[in-house]
Order: C-alpha cells, then sequence, then structure tokens
C-alpha cells in the first residue's frame, strides 16, 4: 500500500490509516489527518527529509519517518 | 456587590486566544503566527458591570491527551482547576478539525462558549459562516470574532455573564450507540465512588477512560472501585475494537469526532476551495527545496548587516550626549562624593549601555518579524533535517532562535518539545545562542577591533558560530549522555499574516522601556557599587606624595602624566582593585587585565554590566581623557587576542543569574542543574585559551 512519502509534490490522495504509535499518531489525528481525510503533498526538502502535507486547509510539517507512517489510496481507487 | 465570575480561555494552537485577551483588555500578552506562543498560563482582570472577570489564557493544546510539558499546563487546569465558565476559541480557517477538540471539551459538560475567530480571513476568501445552525447543533452559544479588527469580542463577555447567571443546558455530545452504552455502564460503576457521584464528571471520565487517557487511568488507580473499573474497561477496550475493527478505542472516538466535526463543517460553513492561495506562492520560494536554505541565512546575515549599520547611526549621539551631559555636571555640581558616583560611576556606565539601544532594537525587530508572519514554523521545516544531524528536531529551533533575543524565554520555550531528553539538550545548549544583551559587548569590541573589515558580517560570523558551537555541544550530549532518537516531528505551519505595525510598534516600545528600566535601576545601581568598591580605600600617603610631586613640576604634559598615574595606583589600591587582582590569575592566561577581569565576572549577574562596568572602570582611569569614548579607550586597553578571547568567553559562559533561575525552576534534577552551571564556564575557558595561543603562534 501507498504512504504519504511515496506521492509526488502536489498530488492528492486520501487517507486510510494511520500505522504511527502513540502519542504521535493522536497527534497528526487532532490536526485532521484523520481517516477519510484528503491530503496534498505541498512540499519536500531536497533530502525528502521533511515533508510539507496540507490536509483539512491545515498544513502540517513532518518528517519521512512520520510520512511513511500514513497510509493512503489514490482519490479515484 | 460585584460578583467574580473565572473564566478559562482553551482552544488548539495559534486561534488567537491571546490576541482576544488583549483586544478584552490591556493586557500586553505575547501574541505570534506560531503553535506554543504561551507556553504558561496567565491571568488577566476584566470589570464590566458588576462583574470582576479573571480571565485565565492557557497554552494551546490541540487535543485533551495532552502531548507536551505546555499542553500538560492548559489540560491540568482544565481538569482540576475551579473554573465557572470555559471559553473555548476556534479558527474558523481550519473549523473542523477545531471542533474536533470542541467536541472533547463538550464532553466535561460545562459552561462553554464557543468563539469562531479569524472571520475576517473567511470574509476575504468570500466565505460565510451560519453561526445560528452551530449553535443549534451544539447546544451552545456561539461568537464569531475577528481579534485582528476588534470585531465581536465584547459579545464574548455578554455570553460568558448570560451563561454564568443561567443555568446549564442539558445538550450532550452523542457517539455511537454502541459507545454510548459502553459509557454509561463505566459511568456507573465509577458512581460507586463518593468522588464521582454526579452524572457529569462520571460521564467525562469515562469516555476519557474509553479513549485510554492515562492522566484519568493514574486517577482512579487508588481507588476500591479500581479492580471492577478496570476490568470493564478492558472488556470494553476488547469488544469495541472489535465491532469496529480498529486497533484502538481511541481511533474509534477519534473517528466519531471527526465524522461529526466534517459534517459540521459542511453544514454550516459556505466557501469556494481556493486554487493557489498567496502563502502558496510566497511559499514556492521561501521553502524551495534548493533556495529554501539559502534565503533563511540571507535573512539572517541581513539581520545582523542592519543591527550594526543602522544601529550605529544613532549611537555615537547617544555616546556624546552621555558624555557632554556628565562632563557638564561633573563641572556644575559641587565638588564632592554625589558628583563623582554621578559623572565617573553612573553616567558613564549607564550611557555605556545606553548607546547600544538601537542595536538591540533592530534586532529585535527581526525576530519579532520572524515570529509574527508565520516564517518562523517554516524555518524550523527547513532547519529540521540539519537539526536532525546534530540530535535535534526541527522543533527545537523555536527556543533555539528565541535565544537570541533573550535566554529567559528561551528556556520558557522548549517546553513545547516533548521529549525531556530532546528538551534537556535544548535547554543545555540554548546559552549558546547570543542573546541581545550580550549584543552591546559585541559591537563595541567589534567596533574596537575590527573597523576596517564589515563589522556587520563579524556579528553575523559570532551569532551563527555561537549556534553552531551549541549544536555540536549538543551532537556531543546526545551522543555521550542521552542516546536515542530524537522525538517525532509534527508541526503546524500556519498561513503567513501581514503582521501589524501597531503590534510591531508596541513590542518595540515595551523592550524600550524594559531596556530603560533596567538601565536606570539595575545596571545603575551595579555601576555606583563598582564605583564605590573602586574608589575606596583611598591611599592618602600615596596621594599625597604625588600632588607634592605635580605641584613641582611645571610641564603641563607630565603634570597630566602624573595625575593619570596617580588615578590608576589609587584603583588598583582599591577593593575592586584587589579584587580583579585577586582573580586575575584565572584569566591571566586570556591576556585580561584585572578590569577585563571584572567586567567577566560581574557580567554573570547581567550580561549589560559588563559594558557599564568598562564604562566605569575606563573612564577612571583615565579621568583626563573623558571625551574619548568607550571604543578609544578599548582599543588602547586590550590587545588583539585578549579581545577574541573576551569575546569567545562571552559567547559561551553561564548568561546572566534570571536566565539561570529560569533553568533551575524549569529542570528539578539536581545533576542537571550543577552540569549546567559549570560545564558552559569551562568550555568557554578552554575554547578562549586555545584559541588566544594559536593567535599568538601566529603572531598577533
Ligand atoms: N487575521 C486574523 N489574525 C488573527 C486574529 N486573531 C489572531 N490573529 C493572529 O493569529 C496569530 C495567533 O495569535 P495568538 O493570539 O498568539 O494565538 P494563541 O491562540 O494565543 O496561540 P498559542 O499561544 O500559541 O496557543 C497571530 O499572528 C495573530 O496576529 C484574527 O481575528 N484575524
Ligand atoms: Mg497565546
Amino acid at each position: 500500500m501507498k504512504t504519504i512519502s511515496d506521492l509526488k509534490i502536489d498530488e492528492e490522495a486520501i487517507v486510510q490509516k494511520i500505522m504511527a504509535k502513540e502519542p504521535v499518531k493522536g497527534r497528526l489525528l487532532s490536526m485532521g489527518i484523520v481517516k477519510g481525510a484528503k491530503v496534498k503533498v505541498m512540499a519536500h526538502t531536497l533530502a525528502r527529509q521533511t515533508w510539507d502535507i496540507l490536509s483539512n486547509n491545515t498544513k502540517v510539517a513532518l518528517r519521512e519517518e512520520e510520512a511513511h507512517s500514513i497510509l493512503v489510496k489514490g482519490l479515484h481507487e | 456587590m460585584s460578583s467574580e465570575i473565572k473564566v478559562a480561555i482553551v482552544g488548539q494552537p495559534n486561534v488567537g486566544k491571546s490576541s482576544i485577551i488583549n483586544a478584552l483588555s490591556n493586557a500586553k500578552l505575547h501574541v505570534g503566527n506560531f503553535s506554543g506562543v504561551t507556553v504558561e498560563k496567565k491571568e488577566i482582570y476584566l470589570k464590566r458591570d458588576d462583574y470582576d472577570i479573571r480571565m485565565t489564557d492557557l497554552p494551546g493544546i490541540y487535543a485533551l491527551n495532552a502531548y507536551t510539558p505546555e499542553e500538560q499546563v492548559a489540560k491540568d487546569f482544565l481538569v482540576d482547576e475551579d473554573y465557572d465558565v470555559m471559553v473555548n476559541v476556534v479558527d474558523a480557517n481550519t473549523l473542523s478539525r477545531n471542533l474536533i477538540f470542541t467536541m472533547q471539551l463538550l464532553d466535561m459538560h460545562r459552561k462553554t462558549v464557543l468563539v469562531i475567530n479569524m472571520v475576517d480571513e473567511i470574509e476575504k476568501k468570500g466565505g460565510t459562516l451560519d453561526e445560528k445552525s452551530i449553535e443549534k447543533l451544539l447546544g451552545i452559544p456561539v461568537v464569531l470574532t475577528s481579534a485582528k479588527e476588534n470585531r465581536g469580542v465584547e459579545e464574548i463577555i455578554t455570553q460568558i455573564i448570560k451563561l454564568h447567571n443561567s443555568v446549564l443546558s442539558k445538550n450532550k455530545i452523542y457517539y455511537n450507540e454502541k459507545v454510548e452504552q459502553r459509557i454509561e455502564e463505566l459511568a456507573k460503576i465509577l458512581r460507586k465512588s463518593p468522588h464521582f457521584k454526579s452524572e457529569d464528571y462520571s460521564r467525562f471520565l469515562a469516555i476519557r477512560l474509553i479513549d485510554r487517557d492515562e492522566n484519568i487511568y493514574k486517577m482512579i488507580h487508588d481507588l476500591p472501585i479500581f479492580i471492577e473499573a478496570h476490568n470493564a474497561l478492558e472488556k470494553m477496550y476488547k469488544d469495541l475494537e472489535s465491532e469496529f475493527d480498529e486497533e484502538s478505542t481511541t481511533d474509534i472516538l477519534a473517528n466519531e469526532r471527526a465524522a461529526i466535526s466534517y459534517n459540521l463543517q459542511m453544514e454550516t460553513l459556505d466557501i469556494k476551495e481556493e486554487n493557489e492561495s498567496l502563502s502558496e506562492k510566497i511559499d514556492n520560494f521561501l521553502i524551495h527545496p534548493i533556495f529554501g536554505l539559502p534565503i533563511f541565512l540571507f535573512f539572517m546575515w541581513a539581520l545582523f548587516q542592519l543591527t550594526f549599520v543602522l544601529g550605529n547611526y544613532p549611537m555615537n549621539l547617544i555616546d556624546s550626549i552621555f558624555i557632554e551631559t556628565s562632563s557638564f555636571l561633573a563641572d556644575f555640581l559641587p565638588k564632592g562624593i554625589f558628583n563623582s558616583v554621578l559623572t565617573e560611576g553612573v553616567l558613564p556606565a549607564v550611557g555605556a549601555i545606553v548607546m547600544f539601544l538601537p542595536n538591540i532594537l533592530v534586532l529585535f525587530l527581526g525576530l519579532n518579524l520572524l515570529e509574527q508572519t508565520g516564517y518562523m514554523s517554516r524555518a524550523a521545516y527547513l532547519m529540521d533535517g540539519f537539526l536532525k544531524k546534530f540530535g535535534l528536531q526541527g522543533k527545537a529551533f523555536v527556543p533555539l532562535v528565541s535565544g537570541f533575543g533573550c535566554t529567559v524565554p528561551a528556556y520558557m520555550a522548549a517546553r513545547t518539545l516533548k521529549n525531556p531528553k530532546d528538551r534537556i539538550i535544548t535547554m543545555l545548549v540554548l546559552g549558546f545562542m547570543s542573546c541581545g544583551a550580550r549584543l552591546p559587548i559585541y559591537v563595541l569590541l567589534v567596533s574596537a577591533f575590527f573597523a576596517n573589515q564589515n563589522p556587520g558580517n563579524m556579528l553575523f560570523y559570532i551569532y551563527i558560530g555561537g549556534a553552531f558551537l551549541g549544536l555540536i555541544v549538543a551532537k556531543i550530549l546526545r551522543t555521550v549522555l542521552f542516546k536515542g532518537e530524537p522525538e517525532p516531528f509534527v508541526m503546524e505551519m500556519p498561513p503567513y499574516r501581514f503582521p501589524s505595525f501597531k503590534a510591531l510598534g508596541m513590542d518595540l516600545w515595551i523592550k524600550t522601556r524594559m531596556f530603560l528600566k533596567k538601565a536606570g535601576t539595575f545596571i545603575a545601581i551595579a555601576a555606583m557599587v563598582i564605583w564605590f568598591l573602586s574608589s575606596y580605600p583611598v591611599n592618602n600617603t600615596l596621594v599625597q606624595n604625588y600632588n607634592a610631586k605635580i605641584e613641582q613640576t611645571v610641564d603641563i604634559n607630565k603634570k597630566m602624566n602624573l595625575k593619570n598615574e596617580l588615578n590608576a595606583k589609587l584603583l588598583e589600591n582599591s577593593y575592586l582593585g584587589d579584587f580583579g587582582k585577586f582573580i586575575q590569575p584565572v584569566f591571566a592566561p586570556l591576556g585580561f587585565d584585572w578590569r577585563l577581569s571584572v567586567a567577566v565576572v560581574a557580567g554573570l549577574s547581567a550580561k549589560e554590566v559588563v559594558v557599564s562596568t568598562l564604562g566605569t572602570l575606563y573612564a577612571m582611569s583615565g579621568a583626563t581623557e573623558t571625551s574619548k569614548g568607550l571604543v578609544a579607550k578599548m582599543r588602547q586597553n586590550v590587545d588583539f587576542k585578549a579581545a577574541i578571547a573576551l569575546i569567545i568567553i562571552i559567547m559561551i559562559y553561564s548568561p546572566c543569574l534570571a536566565a539561570m533561575g529560569t533553568f533551575y525552576t524549569e529542570v528539578p534534577q539536581w545533576a542537571w542543574r550543577i552540569f549546567y552551571t559549570i560545564y558552559p564556564n569551562v568550555v568557554a575557558w578552554l575554547l578562549a585559551y586555545g584559541v588566544y595561543k594559536t593567535l599568538a603562534l601566529m603572531g598577533y
């Protein structure tokens, strides 16, 4: 299954499941990154270490590890 | 008779809680466009009609499952403290995600006002909000506000008073049938305990327990009902998780709340999705994968150039005003102790520090822009990968860069770091971030010794060099003392916001006032102490001997030299001279004379005192050349190698007493306190010595 870290810049997807452990998971949930939410990759750094994600009108910066823990599916899958 | 209403202001970070309180009162709470500006609770009093309203501004908190220490402050307050009305502030731009937290708060079933702030931004995007439907759907009063435009805020007070005088409405958030069943079951068990008789409270605790809230779990741990509640809970976890096919009951509740919130937003907020907002256009440049970091470094460099260049214009003026005033007063006032204390002790000291006010203000303006515009979180995003190499994470950028302003709030800002190891490492290296109060020393030394090079560049190197050194130390600490990965990095990046000139001006004015107050009180008193210690005891035989010699001499120049010699000898034999010579052996390897040594030690009280002490000591040792500024005197009396060693000492050694006190309150472990008190001074001395020797070998 795809994760956010597989997406390209400007690509959109729907969140399927958050694999991160608590308390990071709770933090992501409370920032609006919940199951069914639409996310869009806005940017990532050159080394793809830090990611900038838009979801529910909120921009969130995450590390690759966290981006990798969010399972997504394409908009039309 | 007036009655008191206690109000808790609560909401997710950066929604404008502090701004609203500022708009309602004459409070000047710190406001900034990033999460985690407020890190401790603050009480503000308001008076309206017959009511004394006591508002508590709480740190922003994302969810009741508290995450960071400053969020814990807010949670503890909400659960444990006594208050009459809760004001939940949400950001209209991110309504549905904010409402997820609102659901958790509504579980408490207390008198609550929902404040939807930043409506100005929604309106600008052509959106409308139907607050009446939200009111109906949630069953609580809703107020639309714009703290920025001072709109709607008084209505909050009206609603608070109204709620205070009415009975609590019956409305509740209802979850899925299967969940509700469990809540009721668990609440019934809890109510067996005399602590939880209230229907609402037991329901709230039951929901929190099903939400796997560890604080609440600990709370019931020692009660007689614990075993029963625990067994029931374990079964509920298992059953619910299999019924909903989720990993954890926390997820079930989160999904429920998210669904309700999303529907609420869909029904009440009418807004078009934007194509590309201004923020995104700006971000295309500022967080560009290749140019992002260079642009950030350029901003920092430009800031230090401006700090030096802009600050330098008024500097000479302020300097000469103080010099003229004190030489005028020296002639005008009757001769005597008062005259000397004022014109040789206090005025040169206060003048020496006040002349750097413009530099400091430019630096603070730059840091303020970083806070207000929203660039702060972008810089943290850009720096995250780099900081990771040193065992820190992007969020640590906020306290680190605040350290360029003042170390005290920077220690407080470290509360936003969740992991205690990350936090202690960040706090241990925060002193390496040179604070604004050290700026005068650098400007003084750079002006004296690097006037030919670009002084702004030198400032930039000093500040960046200090930061870099701090990161290296962080890496060492991480490797030696705290093994393990740094905490994960998840940080919100708010939209860019144009800072209001009024807010910027106000902030600079507050800084100016604080600075002048400190110069007029603390620094002035320190200067008096330094003056007395350096003027007594007077060795009368010495004075008589010299006076006799001076009388016999005809040549004006020789007379002058003798006078200077006398002054220098008197100073050397004073209490301060004795003290200076006592500690000088420590600093002698760095090429410091006793005056520099005294100034460095005095700087432990506050960094401004370094320059003010130098001001006094050099003014006294050459009474006949008061017309010359401190810069020139430094150049005359201090050699280049020692000046560099001094810069290094100042960069690294312990920060001021106020900062040390803050560290002590924030870090309870004695081992860390002792380590923190000693190691920077050792590192500072060793490094300064190394550089001094190297320069000597290079023939300086
Ligand atoms: N456009 C607009 N901006 C606002 C409004 N209210 C606050 N802001 C801005 O939003 C940002 C956050 O404001 P704060 O008052 O610091 O928010 P807070 O909720 O106290 O934040 P924390 O203390 O971090 O939890 C600042 O940049 C404010 O200038 C508003 O009504 N409209
Ligand atoms: Mg605040």
